[in-house]
């Protein structure tokens, strides 16, 4: 039906003449991509439109969306930027039926699209043929389903929405596994787990892990007869920032191969977020990334600002807003070297010191909005509370006296020690070109000597009316990468410093509001968060709810990047490419 | 001097032993509960994967054998230091060589590229 | 130069042959007395420098360090060491058993046979034998044994990176080591710990005289205990723990004892070779005196070494290797001729020494000159070319 309605208007379609057939509609700003033209497209696209970086890939089921009855079930949205020009994305949309859910992967023309198209059929179910290496990435092979497909329950299941009417609005309710005190310890493991048809956990193995052996390397080591080794670092490691797995292959102390293994934090933040109300998320996105929960706020609450139109935000909110999202990200990049050298192998010095800061702007936060770490500060139209003129006078004194000094003392200390160059320099190279085909963003990419950032090519809040400067080194190294943090931390107290100059009053948010009815539609919104490109996609249906929430995390997506980083070093820096790349599992697993 | 040999041998003893007195001691006093979990191998909470005891790369013996090489001939050196003071201006010589021996060995081995770890 | 030992030693061996024993029965007392003394030295001052450790560390991180158990945290070690005892001991099922239960010993064996022969004052030396440097060479590589036969059996991948790197790095420095102590020994013309020392008077120094070949063996004990910029054995942000990985309770305790132990005893020896060991101002006349220089001198290298570790990050195994071979074998033969050389030399003593000392001096510079420059020049080549296999 689709492609009937569709029929009729392909001749004004854009790309239609390089490639007849290839875009059948429109729905709202996205092309929808016939799948069987998707690849060819794709690549006149990335070759001679200059959309060389995919900055995200999701899925939506569209079974019980109101406004999409009769439309193929499945769909994937592509999200396009081009990291020449700039500006704004162009969004495909592919779409296939229920019975048949395949569509072309696209990893061989944006290899960025791997682990997300991993998580596409790991959550919906929807095959790509094409991809080298489609496993399940978040769950394990003995999970029964796709959870983010709409007729998907969980254990436990009792409505489609929050709040659940069982607990509200009286909240004396029990919950369904208290109600029967022995049903409990019956479901455990029982009736509760089902697996897949022809699954068996008592024969289950774990997979195979497949190896993209750096060939070069491999022939040249292949000259000793010697036997590989394979070794998991992680998930229990004291160097893997997290529950997160490196499946290493090893030649002597060679990488031969690495491959990531994630999803042991995973706990289904987007179907969580389905169920939730727009308001009942903003702490949830705290719990994303957690050294940054302000900057993750941010995101989400202009994600919702841009599916809800006009919204009013106060100037004052607007200048508090951008205040504590960088003096986020100065947390984070301190933190960030603070840990890196840790995974060098100093012995907590430089962390320490940089925690000693991170505590100070934690006090900032917590008298800003009641929490050290989940602050859960921003709203749609504002700031949660108002901050008062004790709390600037010490913001300002933080930034204007402490924090300067504190990356200047870090960067004294470490920038020029020998034992640190030695470690970094020319360790994990990453070429500009391959930064932008893994779709890394943040300062991976800019360590690459890419000058992509998101607050200039396409600003958002107010970051045009600071000044201040894209930090990109060439060197596309972990030194690199270190570099552009330091950089990167101190351009962050410029804008600090103006914004707080400039930081006018008033009241911080409009009237205060807990439902908010949501035009039916779709939004993108993607923010620089200290890590990288954090992007919100929020379908909505109309309703209190999100129909489709996705977040699309920095540190996820830089991974993809980490095997072939790796191959060829040796495991000890493996590690610090890791730090390097600066990764939190509570934002990779969601 | 018998006396000093007497110390050395007795000091032996009892440093050998000592570690596994305690060992012994500690197995009174501590917890056994094993169970197969517990005593699986180490590897960040995973199983390991494949065989550990393997042919292992060939990079660490050739270090090894350059060390036995050059430990056995430094050690030359101490009888020849200590004496030295004894001898004439001939020792000075003779090591010189000796030394220059070694030197070059050294450095065939770095042309020869066993001194680049891989 | 007994000053000490015969006094008391007259005192006790009249006690014991006033009990009516046998020579043969005082030799065996004299050995037990020393034994125990040794051992419960060695035992005890590993305790505290844990704490020292662990409250420098602390300190140079801007924290408290260890605080509840006793004074200033003082008793906390010994509180963890009962923990330890108290411990399972979990051996793997797939670990090879007889090296498994016997490297822990070995090492802490290894470690405690060095004490013998360190002077800690005038005439205070567990066993005076006359290959005393000799000793302490031969007995160090049993404890390399020790931790290769640990992270062989425990049949752990980890720890048996632990152990090959332990092979490649400890071997490795362990001829600069060897090279370095040579020195003192070329000058003094004895391989006995206490002449060594006797060799030493008025300030003349080995350290002083011969400051790179001071340097050299630092290092080089950096190297051989394991330690930042070299800790790569244990490495724990990359092989989680090394060679010790799968111990536990005691065994893990005694692999602990032996780390920290050895810590001291090459301090210990550092300072007997070259730092003139317990010598010091007013020493002929207060013996006891000698006691406190040796400490002393022996806790200020412990500082040192701890303060690098709570300092500086970790070497890379092929760079910590090319540095023993590349740089300091080469570096120490030529110190090795340089000592004979001068030795040979007909002037003045003192001016011997003031030539030493600034051909020394020279040869540091240009040591850490020619290093400087091939990393400046490496890492030149590296951000340029980005010459990497990917």
């Amino acid at each position: 039906m689709a492609q009937a309605q569709s029929a009729v208007a392909t001749e004004s379609l854009p790309y239609n003449d390089v490639i007849p057939g290839a875009v059948v509609g429109r729905d709202g700003e996205a092309l929808i991509v016939n799948r069987e033209k998707l690849l060819e497209l794709a690549r006149y696209l990335r070759d001679h439109e200059g959309y060389d970086y995919l900055s995200s890939v999701t899925g939506v089921d569209n079974l019980t969306h109101p406004k999409r009855q009769g439309v193929e079930r499945f769909e994937v949205v592509y999200h396009l930027y081009s990291t020449k020009r700039g500006g704004g994305p162009l969004v495909l949309k592919a779409r296939a039926p229920e019975d048949d859910p395949e569509i072309p992967s696209v990893v061989s023309i944006w290899p960025g699209a791997d682990f997300q198209e991993r998580e596409i059929w790991d959550l919906f179910g929807v095959r790509f043929p094409g991809h080298p290496n489609l496993r399940r990435i978040l769950l394990w092979e003995g999970f029964n389903g796709h959870p983010m497909r709409k007729d998907w329950k969980e254990a436990y299941y009792e409505e489609e929405h929050k709040p659940y009417s069982s607990r509200w609005p009286y909240g004396h309710y029990p919950r369904e596994e208290y109600k029967y005190p022995w049903q409990e310890e019956r479901a455990v493991y029982k009736d509760n787990l089902v697996f897949p048809k022809g699954f068996d956990p008592d024969r289950w193995q774990a997979p195979e892990v497949e190896y993209r052996l750096g060939q070069d390397i491999y022939r040249e080591l292949e000259k000793l007869k010697t036997d590989r080794i394979i070794v998991n670092i992680g998930p229990q490691h004291p160097s893997t920032h997290g529950v997160f797995r490196m499946v290493v292959a090893l030649e002597g102390e060679t990488i031969l191969g690495l491959e990531p293994e994630v999803g042991y934090l995973h706990r289904n933040h987007e179907k969580i977020g389905e169920r939730n109300t727009y308001l009942m998320n903003i702490p949830y996105t705290d719990r994303l990334d957690y050294i940054n929960s302000m900057s993750n706020n941010l995101g989400y609450v202009l994600a919702v600002e841009k599916l809800m139109g006009k919204v009013e935000v106060p100037e004052r909110a607007k200048y508090l807003r951008i205040i504590m999202a960088e003096l986020t990200r100065v947390l984070n990049h301190m933190f960030a070297i603070g840990f890196l050298l840790n995974d060098l192998g100093a012995f907590f010095t430089p962390a320490l010191y940089a925690l000693e800061e991170r505590e100070l702007i934690l006090d900032l936060f917590e008298a800003a909005s009641g929490s050290r770490m989940m602050c859960n500060y921003m709203r749609p139209g504002g700031v949660a509370y108002d901050v008062s003129e004790e709390w600037v006078a010490q913001a300002k004194k933080l930034v204007f006296e402490r924090l300067p000094r504190a990356v200047d003392e870090l960067d004294y200390y470490l920038t020029e020690n020998e034992i640190l160059l030695a470690r970094t320099k020319g360790v994990g190279y990453l070429s500009p070109e391959d930064a932008i085909a893994y779709s890394t963003s943040g300062p991976v990419l800019r360590g690459s000597g890419v000058p992509y950032d998101i607050r200039k090519v396409e600003p958002y809040c107010i970051y045009d009316r600071f000044d201040f400067d894209i930090v990109t080194e060439d060197g596309g190294d972990v030194y690199a990468r270190y570099m552009v943090r330091i950089r990167e931390a101190r351009e962050s107290l410029k804008i600090l410093r103006q914004a707080l100059k400039d930081l006018p009053g008033g009241p911080v948010i409009g009237k205060k509001k807990y439902t908010f009815r949501i035009p039916p539609g779709e939004a993108y919104q993607r923010i620089e968060a200290p890590k990288g490109e954090l992007g919100f996609y929020l379908v909505s249906d109309g309703t209190a709810n999100p129909y489709r929430y996705h977040v699309r995390s920095p540190s996820f997506i830089n991974l993809t990047a980490l095997g072939p980083m790796c191959v060829g070093h040796k495991v000890a820096d493996s590690v610090g490419i890791l730090g390097s790349i600066d990764i939190v599992l509570g934002e990779v697993d969601r | 001097m018998l006396n000093t040999y007497a110390v050395i041998g007795l000091y032996a003893l009892v440093a050998l032993t000592f570690p596994f007195i305690v060992l012994l001691f500690a197995r009174l006093v501590r917890p056994s509960k094993p169970n197969p979990l517990k005593n699986s191998t180490y590897e960040c909470g995973m199983e390991t994967i494949g065989d550990t005891w393997v042919q292992f790369r060939a990079q660490y013996y050739l270090f090894a054998l350059v060390f036995v090489v050059f430990d056995v001939e430094v050690v030359f050196l101490y009888p020849w230091a200590v004496a030295y003071g004894k001898l004439g201006l001939f020792a000075l010589v003779e090591m010189a060589l000796f030394i220059g021996l070694l030197a070059v060995a050294l450095v065939y081995a770095w042309r020869k590229g066993i001194l680049e770890w891989q | 130069m007994d000053v000490l030992k015969p006094q008391i030693g007259d005192w006790w061996h009249a006690l014991l042959q006033g009990a009516g024993l046998s020579s043969g029965w005082i030799v065996f007392l004299d050995a037990l007395v020393i034994t125990l003394i040794l051992l419960g030295l060695g035992l005890t001052s590993v305790l505290f420098a844990v704490w020292l450790e662990r409250k420098l560390a602390a300190r140079v991180q801007d924290r408290l360090g260890p605080n509840r158990v006793g004074p200033y945290g003082l008793v906390q070690t010994v509180a963890d060491a009962l923990k330890l005892l108290t411990k399972e001991d979990i051996t793997p099922d797939n670990a090879e058993r007889l090296s498994y239960n016997l490297a822990p010993g070995l090492a802490v064996f290894a470690v405690l046979m060095l004490l013998l022969v360190i002077p800690f004052g005038p005439g205070l030396i567990g066993a005076d034998i006359n290959v005393g440097v000799l000793y302490l060479v031969a007995m160090g590589s049993v404890g390399i044994m020790a931790i290769l036969m640990a992270g062989w059996s425990s049949n752990n991948k980890y720890a048996l990176l632990g152990g090959f790197r332990a092979v490649a790095q400890l071997l490795s420095y362990e001829i600069p080591m060897i090279l370095a102590m040579s020195v003192p020994v070329l000058f003094a013309g004895t391989m006995s710990m206490e002449k060594l020392v006797e060799q030493q008077a008025h300030g003349r120094w080995f350290g002083v005289v011969m400051p790179a070949a001071f340097f050299l063996y630092f290092l080089a004990a950096l190297a051989e205990n394991e330690r930042t910029p070299f800790d790569l054995l244990e490495a724990d942000s990359e092989i989680v723990a090394g060679y010790h990985i799968e111990y536990s309770g005691m065994k893990f305790a005694w692999f602990f004892l032996a780390f920290f132990l050895n810590t001291l005893i090459l301090s210990a020896i550092a300072t007997t070779l070259f730092l003139g060991g317990w010598r010091g101002p007013f020493v002929e006349q207060v013996p006891a005196l000698g006691i406190f220089y040796f400490l002393a001198k022996s806790f200020v290298l412990v500082f040192a070494f701890m303060w690098i570790r709570a300092t500086f990050p970790r070497l890379r195994i092929d760079q910590m290797m090319a540095f023993a071979w590349k740089v300091m074998v080469p570096t120490g033969l030529v110190l090795v001729l340089v000592a004979a050389v001068f030795v040979k030399l007909p002037v003045a003593p003192l001016v011997r020494d003031v030539l030493l000392f600034l051909v020394n001096v020279f040869i540091l510079l240009v040591v850490a000159g020619l290093v400087g420059r091939h990393l400046r020049l490496q890492i030149k080549r590296l951000s340029e070319g980005a010459a990497v296999v990917s």
